[in-house]
């Protein structure tokens, strides 16, 4: 059922979703590989966000087929509880960052962490604990453990956040803008997280705005306009020589913007 | 015309035992309207229109029309077929009617937690009911502290209106004390003070509620 070899963790055939009479993905073909990296980048209503988005099923797509490890996550087949029961499963595999955090109010720093690993893969108390305070060690909160998100930075948030993500093991991590939202000067902290992610190896799918980062951080860099990948490259090459008119007129203006 | 408050202090054990009685009543009707408000409050935003209809019928028939009236109805309307106790008519029309007060409020707080909570919660891998229960449903409560605090204390003082069906409370069993010492002014002064003492307490109560529920929004 799948053309999935064994390097693929990620894989889109002909992605399209529409929302009403608007196509925002025209038939989307991406593949990232275990351990990769890759950077999406382009305009606001790109539709990079939607794409991303519908990898997680957050977007439910119309047509194509999403692969994560040889596994179909869309299934037009299972309806309701079936297709629910199927998803989240799935999702268990997918690491989400969202731009704006979108940390448990409610819950301390650390059961933010522990949640979903406590109740869905019903991990005890003690182990929890454990795995929450080393995740929350390497982003660098561990003193922040008890306090409640209300009391935090939007660095520490998304931090936080990428803890979270990380406590259910995922085979990929999914980055929605996860900056975007933040004052310049806490831009770092985040970056340097999501570095020392990729220093692990771990597989990533980053839709950003920061274009300096997604050029130091990717192994492979996609420009998207109007639903469509206009070009892809290495991000050396797709940042200092695109071959398309658009995408050079998206990093003139963005680069300009940011000087 | 002179006062004379010394009845009020041999019927006083009497009085005790109305707060008793109207304190009581009020715990077992704040929990009954408050988990049953936020029953209410989920089934009418999560199930189909057809599925809770009738519930929110019943909701709209408790929302307007009069408490007293809902008492009688149930108590002395029902009464010609089926003799329910009156502490029994008083503690569910009581804890129906603000069960959809108290829905109202968690409509309104569960519509205010941002689609952005049930992403991140479905993004994990929780299905939709367990994101409600563990991530929607605690922060609507959390919000509705203000108001449900607010509701709970004019519920306090409707408590009275349950004298109207024989209920043993305050008011009803300072009514029976002014019936053998002829002193009103100084039975509603007392009790009076007693409903004041009650709500200065439950609003401290409330404020030091929403302190601790404050760093948690």
């Amino acid at each position: 059922m799948t053309q999935a070899t064994d390097t693929s963790m990620v894989e889109l055939q002909g992605v399209k979703k529409r929302f009403g009479d608007l196509e925002v993905l025209k038939g989307i073909d991406l593949r990232v590989d275990r351990g990769k990296i890759i950077s999406i980048i382009g305009p606001s209503g790109s539709g990079k966000s939607t794409l991303l988005r519908s990898i997680n099923n957050l977007e439910a797509i119309d047509d194509g087929r999403i692969l994560l490890d040889g596994v179909q996550v869309n299934r037009p087949d299972l309806k309701g509880l079936a297709f629910e029961r199927h998803i989240n499963h799935i999702r268990q595999n997918m690491g989400m960052v969202f731009q704006h955090f979108n940390l448990f109010p409610h819950l301390s720093t650390l059961e933010n962490v522990t949640l979903a690993p406590r109740k869905l893969k019903g991990m005890d108390a003690k182990s929890a604990r454990e795995l929450g305070m080393e995740l929350l060690e390497r982003v660098g909160l561990a003193d922040k453990a008890a306090v409640y998100p209300s009391s935090l930075s939007g660095g520490q948030k998304q931090r936080v956040a990428i803890a979270r993500a990380l406590a259910m093991r995922p085979k990929v991590m999914l980055f929605d803008e996860a900056t975007s939202a933040l004052d310049p000067e806490l831009v770092e902290e985040v970056n340097q997280v999501m570095k020392s992610l990729a220093e692990e190896h771990m597989t990533m799918l980053i839709v950003t705005h920061e274009m300096a980062f997604a050029r130091d951080v990717s192994d492979w860099a996609m420009f998207m306009d109007g639903g469509v990948v206009v070009e892809e490259n290495t991000p050396d090459d797709l940042f200092t020589q695109p071959d398309q008119e658009r995408t050079r007129n998206f990093l003139r203006k963005h680069l300009a913007s940011q000087a | 015309m002179e006062f004379d408050f010394s009845p009020v202090i041999t019927y006083f054990p009497t009085l005790i035992k109305g707060i008793g009685a109207t304190l009581l009543i009020g715990l077992v009707v704040a929990i009954m309207s408050i988990i049953g408000g936020q029953i209410v409050a989920v089934i009418t935003l999560y199930t189909k229109k057809t599925v809770n209809w009738p519930l929110r019928f019943f909701i709209w028939l408790f929302m307007t029309t009069p408490l007293l009236l809902q008492l009688y109805f149930l108590y002395f309307g029902m009464g010609q077929w089926i003799l329910i106790p009156a502490i029994v008519v008083g503690v569910l029309g009581l804890g129906f009617h603000y069960m959809a007060y108290n829905a109202d409020i968690f409509i309104a707080t569960i519509k205010s937690v941002s689609s952005g909570q049930y992403e991140a919660s479905r993004s994990l891998g929780f299905g939709h009911l367990a994101t409600l229960f563990y991530i929607i449903i605690p922060q609507a409560f959390y919000r509705a502290i203000p108001q449900l605090g607010n509701n709970m204390i004019i519920m306090v003082k409707d408590i009275s209106v349950l004298s109207a069906i024989g209920i043993a409370e305050l008011v009803y069993l300072s009514q029976y004390a002014i019936s053998v010492t002829f002193r009103p002014f100084e039975f509603y002064i007392t009790i009076a003070v007693i409903y004041y003492l009650i709500n200065v307490l439950m609003e401290t109560g409330q404020a030091w509620v929403e302190r601790r529920a404050a760093i948690r929004r």
